[in-house]
């Protein structure tokens, strides 16, 4: 493989990284506070909730990424599976013949991202609603930046927040939207990389690589995050600038450790 | 032959989507059980408050980590079962299921006596009766969620044609079932059950932490009454955000991945994502005019 498209690779493993760190800061998570209606967000944790959604649209960019090379999509993009399998799909002329699959298959990961998100904040919703008879408010601002409707007048005593409000949701799209396209950036990176070429082992090696890599970032973000978020709303928010410099680092140096891997001779040669 | 592939296709999303409702159900109820569920913190910091309890309590890890353990497990004997010894693969999905949650019990037992004995010095008593009662319940329950996503792991892999290996289907799905649970159906266990001395319509106020409902309906209150209660709203909606998650995601690539090249299915899920959010700012305009405001304003 030649080092142009070695360097592409690093820059996609890269990019993906930093758009999984970023998204999980967009992500409002409540944590145990959110599961006794007490701060407002999904009442899990940062990584599994950025981690959750990120899965759905591993899955969903998986599929999509089979059906262009071996399903019924083949025939639409015929050239994206030669290039994926001989390596060549990241060099700079296999990139400008294959943008809309590459980007068929980004875009398949933000949407099967969004659909998770999108479920787990609303579902939510029903049961604050109906069985711990509360409104979806934010305390962190005193109107809505999207409806603006009135938020303090109508937090319980004791509490900050409950529910997710539009806003809150908004946001958490926003989440899956850098998270999905970050995971599916990255699995592609590896598939093209030469570990499609191994068949079976080879696809469930990348989405490992691909796990392995949404994960690292999801727990430095998390660490930035320290506890809550609401989104981009959020004081805390601010914080991105600190995540950015560290998922940048730390995905480049996977990164180099996956060329490395790559470079020696995965699959293609 | 298209429309033949369409219809198995279709007919295997709406049985995955089947089998998800049962495992996000299965799995609430078996968070509860143990007080796996959001805000088991609660239950560890209960008798540091003198509210000594008799709750099952073996949160050593969040829900999704522990189920993508178990589904991921589960899984893996499966097709070991299913490549190496031939088995029939229903047999196999079942064996793996056992094996998993036999595994999963003893953790759940360890879990239990290591996060009570090291409250010995708040005087929390070891409940021999709850873990010989309790845990056979986890390990039921933690058998039918790895059955249900095993079941629909291997299915997406096998007829829909998803590219993983179904026990990495099943790890994802495990993950995606812990989110799930641990979002929606925790919120009925952490905000109403643990806590139904405070009035209901309410979030609960920082000052109450740790202040749990020691008395059931009769008798002092265990886990396995929680469980009862949240099979009310807790257990069935997380089975609905499971089945709804699985189901539309499949049924939007099934049917719209043939229009424009691939890019109908992703227009098609926008569009559900757009529905959900209209039906989130109805719900909240809702919430708002029914229950609030709680004060008036000042300005």
């Amino acid at each position: 493989m030649d080092p142009i498209t070695l360097i592409i690779i690093l820059l996609g493993i890269t990019i993906g990284g930093l758009l999984v760190g970023v998204g999980v800061h967009f992500v409002p998570v409540g944590g145990a506070p959110a599961a006794m209606a007490q701060a407002t967000g999904i009442g899990t944790g940062t990584t599994m909730l950025a981690f959750s959604s990120g899965a759905l649209g591993l899955i969903s960019a998986g599929f999509t990424m089979h059906d262009i090379m071996d399903g019924s999509l083949k025939s639409a993009y015929p050239t994206f599976g030669p290039a994926a399998l001989d390596g060549t799909l990241f060099s700079i002329s296999g990139i400008t013949s294959n943008i809309m699959p590459i980007l068929l298959v980004v875009v398949a990961g933000v949407v099967g991202a969004m659909i998770m998100m999108v479920i787990l904040a609303v579902v939510a919703n029903i049961l604050y609603a109906f069985a711990i008879a509360v409104p979806l408010v934010s305390a962190k601002v005193k109107f809505d930046p999207i409806t603006g409707d009135r938020q303090d007048l109508y937090v319980t005593r004791g509490t900050e927040g409950h529910g997710t409000p539009t806003v809150a949701v908004i946001s958490s799209l926003l989440g899956g939207l850098f998270g999905g396209a970050g995971g599916a950036l990255l699995y592609l990176a590896f598939v093209a990389g030469g570990f499609g070429a191994l068949g079976v082992a080879g696809i469930a090696t990348a989405a490992f690589l691909t796990i392995g890599i949404f994960f690292v970032n999801s727990v430095l973000a998390s660490y930035n995050i320290t506890g809550t978020i609401e989104g981009f709303h959020d004081p805390k928010f601010k914080r991105v600038p600190r995540a950015i410099i560290a998922c940048t680092i730390a995905s480049f140096v996977m990164g180099v450790w996956a060329i490395a891997l790559i470079y020696l001779g995965v699959g293609v040669v | 032959m298209v429309e033949a592939t369409l219809v198995l296709s279709l007919g295997t999303a709406a049985l995955m989507g089947a089998c998800a409702t049962i495992a996000g159900a299965a799995e609430d109820l078996e968070s509860d059980f143990g007080s796996q569920s959001n805000a088991n913190s609660q239950v560890q910091l209960a008798p540091q408050v003198g509210y000594l309890h008799r709750y099952y309590n073996k949160a050593v890890s969040g829900e999704p980590v522990a189920y993508a353990f178990l589904c991921c497990t589960g899984a893996a004997i499966a097709l070991a079962l299913m490549a190496a010894l031939k088995v029939n693969p229903v047999i196999a999905l079942a064996l793996g299921a056992l094996i998993a949650s036999l595994m999963y019990g003893v953790y759940a037992t360890t879990a239990y006596m290591g996060r009570l004995t090291s409250q010995k010095r708040f005087g929390q008593p070891i409940y021999l009766d709850i873990l010989y009662t309790t845990t056979p319940s986890i390990i039921a329950h933690a058998f039918i969620a790895a059955m249900a996503i095993g079941t629909f792991s291997y299915l997406m892999n096998w007829v829909l044609g998803q590219p993983f290996p179904f026990p990495i289907l099943a790890m994802l799905w495990g993950v995606i079932v812990g989110g799930m649970g641990s979002a929606v159906g925790d919120v009925h266990y952490g905000a109403e059950r643990e806590y139904q001395n405070k009035p209901f319509g309410m979030g609960l106020p920082a000052a109450q932490s740790g202040k749990i409902v020691q008395k059931g309906e009769a008798g002092l209150r265990n886990s396995i009454d929680v469980a009862g209660y949240c099979v009310k709203h807790g257990a069935p909606l997380t089975g609905f955000g499971l089945g709804m998650t699985v189901f539309s995601d499949s049924w939007r690539e099934i049917l719209f991945t043939q229009y424009w090249n691939g890019w109908g299915a992703m227009v098609a899920g926008l569009l559900l994502v757009l529905i959900w959010v209209i039906a989130n700012r109805i719900l909240e305009m809702w919430t708002r005019k029914t229950y609030g405001p709680y004060k008036t304003a000042e300005d």
